[in-house]
């Protein structure tokens, strides 16, 4: 896969997963309230979702929309997508959801995710560029990891103009030479 | 070079973009004997390294006028989608000109007053332009923007974009508007499996 060595996906897909066991499984310790180490079929158990897809892959399991998704979410993000704190649900929201979307038997995550990435993309864009005081923002402690990255690109690029049009020297001493030699007499 | 701190920004850094500026031919008036004319293109380096070993003074372009400059901030202003014809370095420019030449400029702080509010609308007009992004998009046309302006927001405009092509995947959005072949799916409640990746 494309993404093997990417970081955050690797992050992305240690997301909690609620999953129903269609086959008992032996032997693993994966439910920490069982007294066995055994699952029964039809328990309800929190995996991380690299462990529920390959599971689901063979047909051991089947998933549930995760947490993040519920109508709770789906309510504030219709009302007002730019202030819900989606940071809080999950900082991989949107990559998340990208990766459940074909699995779970829900087909409105995806336009769900749409909806509020484009609402919540024009708050960004206002303030990414020329936001004076980036840490005063609180608006930045609910974006997610995409939209973080999104925001820093625009910064660091402003930032990297303005410090250019203060002018300055334009080339800088390597600090070995900074060293005063003794000349030899 | 390009890209040099972070591998997916793949950006000009602002010095890059000014040393490319350099290009640009200017037209001197040399304080010693040279051989052809009285006035000369030269490009904008010699003319600057020139300048500063006091061998020349530098005539500002043409654009570089508090008329020219008056009228073409009048139009940023009228307009909201259109963008005003100007050199395509003009931020580059105007800047080593004004840290270099600043007395052969006459009404220097006007000019350089003016070049400022220019950049300042412009770049708000550009904001205003990328709030036409939505998931359709695929690329994004700006006529008339200069080559800093550009480099400004490169980033952030490519992001943009490849955030909303991957939201905007088949796999997500169901199929009502889009002309595509789908295999008539059989209604099933329990897991699916999804050979493709």
């Amino acid at each position: 896969m494309a993404n093997y060595y990417d970081i955050d996906d690797i992050i992305t897909q240690e997301e909690f997963v609620s999953v129903i066991f269609q086959k008992a499984a032996g032997g693993v310790g994966i439910d920490p309230s069982s007294e066995t180490d055994s699952v029964e079929v039809g328990s309800k158990v929190e995996l991380p979702f690299w462990l529920a897809h390959e599971l689901q892959l063979r047909q051991a399991v089947s998933m549930n929309v995760p947490a993040c998704f519920n109508q709770k979410t789906r309510l504030e993000i219709q009302a007002d997508s730019a202030c819900v704190d989606l940071r809080s649900r999950s900082p991989y929201f949107y990559e998340f959801g990208c990766k459940i979307a074909p699995l779970v038997a829900d087909r409105t995550i995806g336009p769900l995710l749409l909806s509020a990435f484009k609402s919540r993309y024009k708050e960004v864009l206002t303030k990414a560029h020329t936001a004076a005081y980036p840490a005063a923002s609180k608006h930045l402690t609910i974006l997610t990891k995409e939209e973080t990255h999104l925001y820093e690109a625009a910064q660091s690029s402003m930032a990297a103009f303005k410090k250019w049009r203060m002018g300055g020297p334009r080339f800088q001493r390597a600090s070995i030479l900074g060293r005063k030699r003794k000349s030899n007499e | 070079m390009a890209g040099q701190s972070d591998p997916n920004l793949s950006l000009f850094s602002a010095e890059e973009v000014e040393f490319i500026a350099e290009d640009e031919m200017v037209e001197i008036v040399p304080n010693l004997r040279m051989d052809a004319l009285n006035f000369i293109c030269v490009p904008l380096w010699l003319a600057v390294a020139l300048k500063k070993r006091g061998k020349c003074t530098i005539r500002p372009p043409l654009w570089m006028s508090v008329e020219k400059l008056t009228q073409v901030l009048e139009a940023e202003r009228d307009s909201q989608r259109v963008f005003e014809q100007l050199p395509f370095h003009y931020v580059e420019i105007s800047r080593l000109l004004f840290d270099h030449a600043r007395d052969d400029i006459p009404d220097v702080y006007m000019v350089r007053s003016l070049v400022e509010d220019i950049r300042d609308v412009r770049f708000h007009k550009v904001e205003t332009n990328l709030e036409t992004l939505n998931e359709r998009a695929l690329a994004l046309k700006i006529n008339n923007l200069s080559a800093m302006e550009v480099n400004i927001v490169r980033p952030f405009i490519g992001r943009a974009l490849q955030a909303f092509y991957k939201h905007d995947s088949p796999e997500l959005i169901p199929d009502q508007e889009r002309i595509s072949d789908r295999r008539p799916q059989v209604a099933n409640n329990a897991a699916r499996r999804h050979l493709r990746r």
